[in-house]
């Protein structure tokens, strides 16, 4: 008896949960939008600043879907075939010119003041002279060091006068493999890693018309050489088994490397971990060749199928305003890209001399997209870490690349 | 054979057992060790009883939720399966219709099709009915049972046929001989079939991976995967998680773990 | 089953004369919910997955008839070849896992023996936990640096490899995760083959002076091989679709992922991160083909082995 009582009491529960889901969203007068973000640092920021929309908009509230950046664009493309993506979710460069050539986001008011944010962000997300997406922030790569280790060392920290090869006889002196420690991981990750080197070699990774790669060309080969060199002539960098084992991020935090370059999207994070209190700093990138580095920025886009678009087109704006770019900036999440309210977010953790990362915009250059970008950024992530971990020689690697990013930019 | 020579025995199964169960208990250990402690070397056995570990589960997954609709997906589907497979079972094995080997057949057919047949339009369906995100696309699609159906057909004919018969002449018609005679016969079979599908759909990935995207709909294996993207390679907080995700279908599977067995078995003898 | 007694059976069941007609109403009615839904849910499926093999996806929706471009695609495909490869590597691997489970279920088979409840919980207990987390528990066992095993191994002077983003050890890894996840099964299954074998065949060999290690090779085997049978043709359609396994253990930037992906692996890539779902269903089919080509295989070859009584 008791178990029937208890099977029927399941059984309703489980209709009322379906029926309850499928139709929460069509109850009249008050809206609930959804904004798919990808980074859990700057969860509480975006929540302060949906919370302030809602003071504006009583009857519109918003929430915060978070998704861990390594799903993110799989789910996303999954539900904006299928009909359910967030009302308004972050865009990057690489995916964008794919989603707005596809139809799938609605372009923005025209009421937008354009000229408030950098030039080369506005125009990153036009799509054939409209305007997808205003711009969120943007982000520059810095050179965070471990201070407790390179005291250990007796190394100077690094300064703007270090250069590739300072960089290198630094990590050398930093290396203790009895202890299991590195001077620098060299992770092959692009934006954070070889871009930067590529352009500071001289190189390219696509043409300016987006019709070749730039893969093989002798400079772009040097930019990538200087991180396998790293992990295997001079030995200064755990393995690419051994970062993808353990995260460099977190072999960084543990005190394992003494250098990393990373994102200004780092600071927060670095900052929140108190056993990292009095630790680290960052410092600008090295000097190859020139001076270098890539900068790339976050879009607020509208899907275009939302089911309450003026709702989230209002909110898609009040996004792009002072306001909540006053908000990142004082959380520290992100450098905002509202003009005028960075230097809000550099005074906001002073531990670190974040100052650098604007620095760097003066010879910063954009991250390289196409129109359809994934396609071989797909194979960028897939060859490279051949040449990474020792198993291919990074010329044949580079040339095999080439080929296939020329196939891949033919078919646009 | 003599009490004394089984020691042997005993040796190599202990020694299997402990290979067994030894990762689990260093799953727990590494739940309560800081993250410094996980990357020591060598390993730390007696950790810090870090439970903070737990609690971070929490900040990062609606981990409350997620169990919820694991619940609720995990029985949903297993009611549905438990009433219709019998009744389909029921009728397979002890009615006369026409067309009834063409139609066995064609349950069977579904058994020999690996799921990632049915994989994008189940999506397809799922998606154009508006069920995304919603525990209906979870629960549906997993009422229906080809295996359930053929499990509890055997069953039904290992049944005796004399209660059957007498009740057909006491005039019942098959629903209620069916309802009142042969479904109370058949309770180990429905138990066994029971239990094989609370484990399936509490341990179903990639379906729920691919419909229910938004945190708050997820279950928990997906959630965990979402775990395992956000903390990377942070062991102590994805151990603590994956030990809370496994624990429920553990406690069930000791308490219930004879007909449990008793199903397994049962699918190995046919 | 003879002959006689089946006629015996089914005259009884004809006895009482009034029943076969009223029924078939009632059974369709009965049959109806599961008929349909797997009417919708698979069978129909299964025809619009061949369908659409035939068929190229934009990015977001919508397809159009493309022939047979997929299946040349897949073809000269090399990731399909190497694919193909891994998993049979990886099933073979786990068969080997086969013999295992039939000594551990002679072991607990042993008369008198105290305890079997608790051995068969213990072993079964991989069984019953969820994929998602065997997967990152042995991940964390598996790490090359501070994981157990090659802690383990450094006591004996080994230094153990990467054992998940190293592409020559990463199949082997999972082998042996996919074995310890199915032996409890696997032997739970053969116990109860060895469990229907009469115990005086064993006394008339043990008089005939068999020892035991005989009685296992001329008693046990052939008597279990319907068990084998069955066992060896589940493991192998469920290792041909492995997935779980790889999507926990190895992150999109492991170096070893693009060289030991399985077959479903590529189709869910296909499908769900690429969105190429033509070509991912064209996957879908070439695997229903290799899974049904093996059974058949298997039950071919089942002839020359296994012993029905």
């Amino acid at each position: 008896m008791l178990r029937r009582r208890v099977l029927a009491g399941l059984a309703t529960a489980a209709l009322l949960a379906m029926a309850g889901c499928s139709s929460a969203s069509d109850k009249g007068g008050d809206v609930t939008l959804t904004y798919g973000v990808w980074d859990k640092n700057q969860v509480p920021a975006m929540e302060k600043i949906a919370g302030e929309f809602t003071k504006a908009h009583p009857t519109v509230t918003v929430k915060v879907e978070l998704t861990p950046s390594k799903e993110y664009w799989t789910k996303l493309q999954t539900s904006v075939t299928g009909g359910s993506a967030p009302d308004v979710f972050w865009m990057n460069a690489p995916r964008f010119g794919l989603y707005a050539s596809s139809g799938v986001l609605a372009p923005m008011d025209k009421k937008a003041d354009l000229s408030k944010y950098p030039k080369s962000l506005v125009d990153t997300y036009n799509w054939q002279g409209k305007q997808y997406a205003l711009p969120k922030d943007y982000d520059t790569i810095g050179l965070w060091y471990n201070k407790a280790l390179f005291d250990a060392a007796g190394v100077k920290y690094p300064d703007d006068s270090w250069t590739w090869d300072t960089l290198t006889e630094a990590a050398k002196k930093l290396t203790d493999p009895a202890k299991g420690q590195f001077g620098i991981a060299a992770p092959a990750y692009s934006q954070e890693n070889y871009y930067n080197t590529i352009f500071q070699a001289g190189g390219s990774v696509v043409s300016a018309d987006k019709k070749k790669s730039g893969y093989d060309d002798a400079a772009t080969v040097k930019g990538l050489q200087f991180w396998v060199d790293l992990i295997n002539k001079q030995k200064v960098s755990p393995t690419v088994q051994q970062m993808s084992d353990t995260e460099p991020t977190q072999l960084f935090t543990s005190g394992k490397v003494a250098m990393m370059y990373g994102g200004s999207w780092e600071a927060v994070g670095f900052a929140k971990d108190d056993t990292l209190k009095g630790k680290i700093d960052v410092a600008v990138l090295p000097k190859g060749d020139q001076r270098a580095v890539v900068i790339h920025g976050l879009g607020n886009v509208v899907y275009a199928k939302s089911k309450h678009p003026k709702e989230a087109l209002e909110f898609a704006t009040f996004l792009g305003s002072e306001q909540a770019h006053k908000i990142q900036a004082e959380t520290g999440t992100v450098i905002p890209a509202f003009e005028g309210t960075q230097q809000t977010w550099v005074s906001s953790m002073p531990q670190y001399q974040l100052k650098i990362f604007l620095d760097e915009v003066a010879y910063a250059k954009p991250y390289p997209i196409s129109k359809n970008t994934a396609a071989w950024a797909d194979q960028e992530r897939k060859l490279l870490p051949t040449a990474w971990d020792g198993s291919r020689d990074l010329a044949g690697v580079s040339k095999e690349l080439a080929a296939g990013m020329n196939a891949a930019l033919a078919k646009e | 054979m003599s009490r004394s020579r089984l020691w042997p025995v005993h040796l190599v199964l202990a020694i299997g057992a402990a290979a067994m169960v030894a990762p689990f208990f260093w799953e727990f250990l590494t739940s309560v060790q800081s993250f410094g402690e996980s990357t020591r070397i060598p390993p730390t056995f007696v950790p810090s009883w870090e439970w903070s570990n737990y609690t971070r589960v929490f900040d990062s997954l609606p981990f409350g939720r997620q169990f919820l609709n694991t619940v609720l997906m995990t029985a949903g589907r297993t009611i549905a399966q438990l009433i219709f497979c019998a009744l389909a079972g029921y009728a397979f094995a002890r009615l006369k219709f026409p067309g009834r080997g063409f139609l066995f057949v064609l349950f069977l057919s579904v058994l020999m099709v690996p799921s990632q047949l049915f994989l994008i339009p189940q999506y397809q369906i799922v998606s154009e009915l508006g069920w995304l995100n919603t525990l209906a696309a979870l629960i549906v699609p997993g009422m229906f049972s080809a295996f359930g159906t053929f499990l509890l057909r055997q069953f039904f004919l290992g049944l005796p046929n004399d209660i059957e018969e007498a009740a057909r002449i006491d005039g019942a018609n098959p629903l209620r001989i069916f309802w009142h005679v042969m479904l109370p016969l058949a309770r180990p079979g429905l138990l066994a079939l029971g239990i094989l599908t609370v484990l399936w759909s509490w341990n179903d990935l990639m379906w729920p991976l691919v419909v229910n995207t938004s945190p708050e709909s997820m279950t928990l294996s997906a959630g965990l995967a979402t775990l395992q993207g956000e903390h990377l390679t942070e062991y102590p907080v994805l151990m603590a998680g994956s030990l809370m995700a496994t624990l429920p279908v553990i406690v069930i599977f000791v308490v219930a773990q004879k007909h449990l067995i008793q199903g397994i078995a049962f699918t190995g003898s046919k | 089953m003879t002959t006689t007694e089946t006629r015996v059976a089914r005259a009884a069941t004809r006895a009482p004369g009034r029943r076969p007609r009223g029924d078939w109403p009632w059974a369709y009615l009965m049959i109806a919910p599961t008929g349909l839904g797997l009417a919708v849910f698979y069978l129909w499926p299964v025809v619009q997955t061949v369908y659409f093999s035939f068929t190229e996806w934009g990015a977001f929706g919508g397809h159009t008839w493309v022939g047979l471009a997929n299946y040349q695609t897949l073809i000269h495909d090399p990731a399909v070849g190497h694919a193909l490869r891994n998993t049979f590597v990886y099933s073979g691997l786990v068969l080997l896992g086969v013999p295992l489970s039939i000594v551990l279920a002679v072991l607990l088979n042993t008369p008198k023996l105290r305890g079997v409840s608790v051995y068969r919980t213990l072993y079964f207990l991989p069984v019953v936990t969820m994929p998602a987390a065997v997967a990152m528990l042995w991940r964390w066992i598996y790490n090359g640096d501070y994981g157990l095993l090659n802690y383990g191994l450094s006591l004996f002077g080994v230094d153990g490899p990467y054992w998940v983003s190293d592409g020559r050890v990463v199949l082997y890894a999972m082998a042996v995760v996919g074995v310890w996840t199915l032996i409890g099964y696997n032997a739970v299954i053969f116990l109860a083959g060895l469990q229907c074998i009469p115990q005086h065949y064993y006394e008339a060999a043990a008089i005939d002076g068999a020892g035991r290690v005989r009685q296992f090779f001329s008693i046990t085997l052939p008597l279990l091989s319907p068990s084998i049978f069955f066992v060896t043709v589940l493991t192998v359609i469920g290792s041909l679709q492995m997935f779980d396994l790889i999507y926990m253990m190895m992150d999109r930037n492991n170096p070893a992922l693009t060289d030991n992906r399985t077959i479903v692996y590529l189709f869910y890539e296909a499908a769900f991160v690429n969105n190429q779902r033509g070509y991912a269903a064209c996957i879908a089919v070439v695997l229903l083909a290799v899974i049904l080509s093996l059974t058949v295989v298997q039950f071919r070859l089942q002839k020359k082995w296994v012993h029905y009584e």
